[in-house]
């Protein structure tokens, strides 16, 4: 009992600001000064002095998160100590920014510094059947830490070897900065009731950068007929 | 008349003589025994050949174009550089200095001057305060940038000469191999006549306790300037996906990176800062280089390498690169149609064809590829997720007494060929080698030629509500040998 719960899962050490305690716990070093955005409600434990304040969104954030159903439900937690963080026991991928920016699924967001600039962005080039529609993505932008939650273990797909097509669903994150295209794969035959082959659409990314997905399909739409 | 050099200073060698054949001499004047080597470093700022580290116990390079010379007129260490016999793979000759018993902020005084036809050239002076406690100092570089070109280095290395040469990518013999050194390029510039930062808090990049320290970037870029209090701060990143290269990109200025948050120390072991930059960081989900026809990118994903054609489970592509068609794949007639409504066991596949490689996951389940090699498995197909089109497939029912009108399908799958089937967590295989049952609801496939019966002991009366499937209660299997039984530790 002893060895089992005391030993075997004691916190790891201290490392980067935010590392990974296991592969579904994202555990953050917070100092005073520079503060964390985080999901709202992805805390597990903290250890030391932390407040969290469900947090006002600039105005313009607001509008658009309403706006474009890819709203973020974040809250700020300042403080000094260790803080846990976890989302219904989905993979975390924890990464540091060098002055790069990252487009992001917003339910895929579990923290980041609130030093990186963030915003709600219509991804580019994408023109979806109707107008008025799109897809709305998060982009972080700058120097510092993100940590993104993924259904399973993800996988980085290099976009400079060679066009890479994503199911929306499975997308997680890309770098900013590649060429998306759409590509249609749905079949006339797809409009006979269960003769579609289940992949109608997907996204091509290209350039100098990657594409993060996850191994498994999230129901919850990335469209919206709001835009 | 030769032209004083400060700290960083760097010049076309042309602007200070025609001459290629150059003399350089180095002195260092303090406590303690200082080692003056000459690096002849590659394209990529590597020791690509050990031939081309010129130290007292190599004293030249093959061609001679690094001759040491030893001490003379007033230098502690001389070189003779010819530089048009310099092979075309080299492009940094780095003069460095490294001592085991003293540091360089104890350095009194000190030169780097190169010396052409009895004349001095450049001259470039430094002492100790230009250093701290390290034990290794990069005085000066002589490199190819189009022209030959000088810079005035001065830069301090943390830790002594085994670890600069390790940072150059050389080997140590003797000593346990060098753990990944740091690639070069990074944009590390010590801070100049700082009090001592013994762990160089380059943010997010200090070298790890008694690894080697971030090689020194290419000369062009030298630029501390002399006397500053402050560190410099390295050179941004180049922006997003250049930097994802391999390259340790610069730490930047944020000093919070890796916050040390006293008080809630646990001691930091083990600890190897990840370089920043997304690539860095996500090195680890990279793809995984294909091992064949299906390989395992990871427990929950799986990379099948097209030519031959696919089936897969509808839905379950979630990315691929190359020029992929999907369709749909029509399960056989009309009387599996009805099976497939019946029994919500169908299979519905599709076909993946054309040339490249698709990413196949399906609800994060764990995937295991399995090679059939003639043989022949029964699958709960639910637990299919993808497999080779030539396989045979053909769907069984198995009919129990106990379950009117109903019975429990699966699918048999046989011929030469690969499928891959997932489970919903760490799946058990059981040999069989008696009487074996498992939860119908949990088992995934078991081995053909074996006794399978249906027993309905568990008598949960769940068809009496609406929706639920016939299937109940318990699969019973008699087998010998090789027999065996796949579950998972999941009921669906």
């Amino acid at each position: 009992m002893e060895g089992f719960l005391t030993q075997q899962y004691q916190p790891t050490p201290i490392g980067d600001r935010m590392s990974n305690h296991g592969s579904k716990m994202a555990k953050v070093i917070m100092q005073p000064g520079v503060d964390i955005m985080a999901k709202a409600g992805s805390m597990v434990a903290y250890k030391g002095l932390i407040d969290f304040n469900p947090n006002p969104p600039a105005m313009g954030n607001l509008i658009k998160s309403w706006a474009t159903g890819e709203g973020v439900q974040l809250m700020q937690a300042t403080g000094q100590g260790e803080l846990y963080l976890a989302d219904y026991g989905a993979d975390v991928v924890v990464m540091q920014l060098a002055n790069e920016a990252l487009s992001v699924n917003g339910p895929n967001i579990l923290a980041f510094e609130n030093t990186l600039q963030w915003g709600i962005e219509r991804v580019k080039d994408v023109k979806m059947a109707f107008s008025g529609m799109g897809m709305f993505n998060v982009v972080l932008r700058g120097q510092g830490w993100v940590a993104l939650t993924s259904r399973g273990t993800p996988a980085v797909l290099d976009t400079r070897e060679a066009p890479t097509f994503v199911d929306t669903d499975a997308l997680v994150a890309y770098t900013e900065g590649l060429q998306i295209t759409p590509r249609r794969t749905a079949k006339f035959s797809s409009l006979i009731p269960g003769r579609g082959s289940g992949e109608a659409f997907q996204l091509g990314f290209q350039g100098q950068g990657f594409v993060v997905v996850q191994p498994a399909e999230d129901a919850s739409s990335k469209f919206s007929v709001r835009g | 008349m030769a032209t004083e050099f400060s700290r960083g200073q760097k010049s076309p060698l042309s602007n200070l003589t025609p001459g290629t054949d150059l003399y350089v001499g180095v002195k260092i004047e303090g406590p303690g025994t200082w080692d003056i080597s000459c690096f002849g470093l590659d394209e990529a700022d590597k020791l690509s050949d050990d031939s081309y580290f010129v130290f007292f116990n190599q004293p030249k390079s093959p061609e001679e174009s690094i001759q040491l010379l030893g001490a003379q007129s007033g230098d502690t260490e001389s070189f003779r550089l010819t530089l048009d016999k310099v092979p075309d793979k080299i492009r940094k000759l780095s003069i460095c200095a490294a001592s085991d018993d003293a540091t360089a902020g104890q350095i009194s005084s000190g030169w780097f001057r190169i010396v052409v036809g009895g004349e001095e050239v450049m001259k470039f002076t430094f002492s100790g305060a230009d250093f701290s406690g390290e034990r290794a100092i990069i005085i000066g570089d002589v490199y190819m940038k189009s022209v030959w070109r000088v810079a005035a280095v001065g830069q301090g290395f943390n830790g002594g000469l085994a670890d600069l040469i390790r940072s150059y990518g050389g080997e140590v013999a003797d000593e346990e191999p060098a753990p990944a050194a740091p690639p070069a390029n990074t944009g590390f510039a010590p801070p100049p006549g700082g009090p001592a930062p013994a762990p160089a808090p380059a943010p997010g990049f200090a070298p790890p306790p008694g690894g080697p320290a971030p090689a020194p970037q290419p000369a062009p870029q030298f630029g501390a300037p002399p006397g500053g209090p402050a560190p410099a701060p390295p050179p941004q990143a180049p922006a997003a996906p250049a930097a994802a290269a391999p390259t340790g990109a610069p730490g930047g200025t944020i000093d919070l990176s890796k916050a040390p948050a006293q008080g809630y120390g646990d001691t930091p072991t083990m600890y190897q800062p990840t370089p920043p930059g997304a690539m860095n960081s996500l090195a680890q989900y990279k793809e995984k280089p294909t091992t064949g026809r299906y390989t395992q990118q990871s427990s929950k994903m799986i990379k099948v390498t097209l030519g031959p054609e696919v089936l897969t489970r509808k839905g379950s592509m979630v990315a691929y690169q190359g020029n992929i068609e999907f369709d749909h794949k029509g399960s056989g007639g009309l009387k599996k149609m009805l099976e497939n409504k019946m029994t919500g066991q169908g299979l519905s596949m599709m076909i993946c064809r054309g040339e490249g490689e698709v990413f196949l996951a399906e609800d994060s389940t764990d995937l295991h590829i399995v090679e059939l090699n003639g043989r022949t498995i029964n699958i709960n197909a639910n637990n299919v997720l993808c497999m080779d089109a030539t396989l045979a497939v053909e769907t069984k029912r198995m009919e129990s007494a106990g379950l009117p009108g109903g019975g429990f399908f699966h699918i048999e799958v046989s011929g030469q060929g690969t499928i891959v089937v997932m489970t919903h967590g760490t799946p058990m295989t059981i040999p069989v080698q008696g009487p074996t049952s498992t939860d119908v609801n949990a088992t995934v496939a078991w081995s053909a030629g074996m006794r399978v019966s249906v027993s309905s002991q568990v008598r949960v009366q769940r068809n009496l509500y609406a929706g639920q499937s016939a299937e109940t209660g318990c699969l019973d299997f008699m087998g010998m040998g090789e027999a065996f039984v796949v579950v998972q530790p999941y009921e669906v």
